[in-house]
């Protein structure tokens, strides 16, 4: 029995000696210390990638397909556990997210560089361009006017940027591979579309020197037809230009189409 | 004829096993569950089914007839991971070889030490076709044992002195270490599956408690391991992880050699992975598997081959599968 007695004994202290305390992770000084942090948007249909060429089915039967998908990411910020909003400088807060530009997964990359460091909790970011920047004037907007221009992203200066580009076809009961092309934006200062989303992390993420965290952003393009209102093609949403209303209803239904899937700390 | 006398140390002992693995869970601080309304599906592949779990539990750490041996192994593994978050995803296949060194080493009749040092060549294929390799020393493991040993009860208490005869029942119990000696590095490629590594970087207790019965005919093996997962450098902190395993042999002595085919029930069921102390969504999961093989001793030579296949499994989020696996070995015995 003693032998017994002995091999209790020791595994008990194993297990009490395993049994460490790690909640000094707090006392970390992050004063001065900056790091990278990438947004990586992943468009898919649902449950499924989005991939050019492929047809897709709204809930009222009319299909599409894209050829160009892209939209405008600006005035990124991001607010830590404590509640500190750090907002990335204004001249480089803009970003053309591109399908086109996605890597082999279909994720397209925005690295945010010298970010100060911090446990962060949420990213807010809207979707196009907001009035106070667009009423910086031409010589305001810096490279990404001729950015944008290149992309096909602004219409004349006097209308202003368009926040998305949706181009393909679509086919429904009356129609088939008739053209599809949703260019929302504000126009000028008359029509503002410009949204804002936030989006809450399902863990923390740490900005830190020499440290790469990323936030997985999903983003389903079926919303952007089937979100807080449903649209019909037929019914005028196959071109979306300047209108108020049809641009008023596809800009709110594209600030609900963003999720973050996960976020990796490495 | 019932032996109260073991039977009463078979219930002590079991119960201070579940005590600890009890103080163990006891740890464990749930996820905050309900706050974070954006995330719908679980994470993209994370996992511990990195070459380094091979060490041990589930594929068992010896030989059936429990002999001393030193010997090599060889297993093969495959898995599927989807890289990426959707469905339609493409999957990137992965395979495992290990080599190990592996050895069950007595120091008395009761004690023993079983030791393992594996070296990994870690290969997976994405979906485009280009190849990543990794491969170097894995962790190894080092596990003391004690073996109790159940005897038939004297009718005749004048024998007292004379040898017992053994009942062919013995519990073991193990407490060891899974030692850092394989490499983990943290920024692997982009973490399509940060389990695919060589090591863990942590140091793991290891508790495991078996029952064998064994007569020249048949026998039954069992075995359940439990893995405290330690944290490593890089906060990084795999989840604890429970093994189990149930084996079936059968006997056929011949004149030279001895031919023992057994089939058998393995699983593991993996808890979260913890990182800056948060745990991480759908990083759990769990397997259960099925194993058919045989081994053959001649002379001290015994000579292994089992094959594995899942019977159910559902691996963090339904994102990994594994395929199968089959080892072979062949150990001296001592």
């Amino acid at each position: 029995m003693k032998i017994l007695k002995y091999t209790i004994a020791l595994l008990l202290s194993i297990t009490i000696a395993s049994c460490s305390s790690d909640d000094d992770g707090n006392t970390e000084d992050l004063t001065g210390q900056t790091g990278d942090l990438i947004l990586k948007f992943d468009n898919g249909v649902g449950d499924q990638d989005f991939i050019f060429g492929t047809t897709y089915t709204k809930d009222n039967g009319e299909t599409y397909q894209l050829e160009t998908l892209k939209y405008l990411i600006s005035n990124v910020s991001l607010t830590d556990s404590d509640g500190n909003v750090y907002t990335y400088p204004a001249e480089d807060n803009i970003f053309i997210v591109s399908e086109a530009n996605g890597n082999t997964a279909g994720e397209i990359y925005i690295t945010l560089e010298d970010v100060d460091a911090a446990n962060y909790t949420q990213v807010t970011f809207g979707i196009g361009i907001d009035q106070e920047r667009y009423a910086s004037g031409a010589d305001g907007q810096g490279d990404f006017l001729t950015t944008a221009q290149d992309e096909g992203m602004m219409w004349s200066w006097a209308t202003g940027y368009r926040f998305m580009r949706f181009d393909g076809t679509y086919t429904s009961e009356t129609e088939t591979d008739a053209a599809l092309n949703i260019h929302m934006g504000s126009v000028g200062t008359a029509i503002d579309n410009y949204k804002e989303t936030t989006l809450t992390f399902p863990n923390e993420v740490l900005v830190r020197e020499g440290n790469e965290p990323s936030v997985h952003i999903k983003a389903d393009i079926a919303q952007v037809f089937d979100g807080v209102t449903s649209v019909s093609f037929d019914d005028g949403y196959a071109q979306v230009h300047t209108d108020e209303t049809t641009t008023g209803v596809i800009a709110t239904n594209m600030s609900g189409i963003f999720s973050v899937h996960h976020v990796h700390n490495d | 004829m019932i032996d109260f006398q073991n039977i009463k140390k078979i219930s002590v002992l079991a119960v201070a096993f579940v005590l600890n693995i009890g103080v163990m869970e006891a740890r464990e601080i749930d996820p905050p569950f309900g706050v974070h309304e954006h995330v719908f599906e679980p994470l993209s592949v994370m996992c511990d089914l990195c070459g380094c779990s091979t060490s041990s539990g589930s594929f068992g750490f010896g030989t059936l007839s429990n002999a001393n041996f030193v010997g090599i192994r060889y297993i093969y593994q495959n898995f599927e991971s989807k890289d990426g978050i959707f469905s339609n995803s493409p999957i990137t296949k992965e395979t495992f070889n290990t080599y190990q060194l592996w050895a069950q080493l007595p120091i008395n009749d009761a004690f023993y030490v079983s030791v393992n040092v594996p070296y990994q060549d870690l290969n997976r294929e994405y979906s485009e076709g280009n190849n990543e390799n990794l491969n170097g020393l894995g962790d190894s493991s080092v596990m003391g044992w004690y073996k109790l040993q159940f005897y038939k009860k004297e009718s005749d208490s004048l024998t007292f002195n004379t040898e017992r005869i053994a009942s062919g029942h013995s519990l073991q119990f193990g407490v060891g270490a899974k030692l850092p000696t394989g490499k983990f590095e943290e920024a692997l490629a982009d973490n399509v599956n940060p389990g695919f590594q060589v090591g863990t970087g942590s140091v793991d207790g290891v508790f495991a408690v078996g029952y064998n019965y064994g007569t020249n005919k048949f026998g039954v093996n069992t075995l359940m391991t439990y893995y405290l997962k330690g944290e490593n450098k890089n906060d990084y902190q795999f989840g604890n992880q429970f093994s189990y395993s149930a084996n079936f042999f059968t006997t056929f002595p011949k004149e030279t050699y001895n031919i023992m085919p057994f089939i058998g029930v393995s699983g593991d069921v993996y808890d979260k992975i913890t990182q800056y102390g948060e745990t991480l969504a759908d990083t759990d999961g769990k397997i259960l598997s099925g194993t058919i093989g045989s081994e053959f001793a001649i002379e001290k030579f015994i000579f292994g081959a089992n094959y594995t296949a899942p019977l159910s499994q559902d691996l963090f989020g339904g994102n990994v599968k594994s395929k199968n696996r089959f080892s072979i070995y062949v150990n001296f015995a001592l």
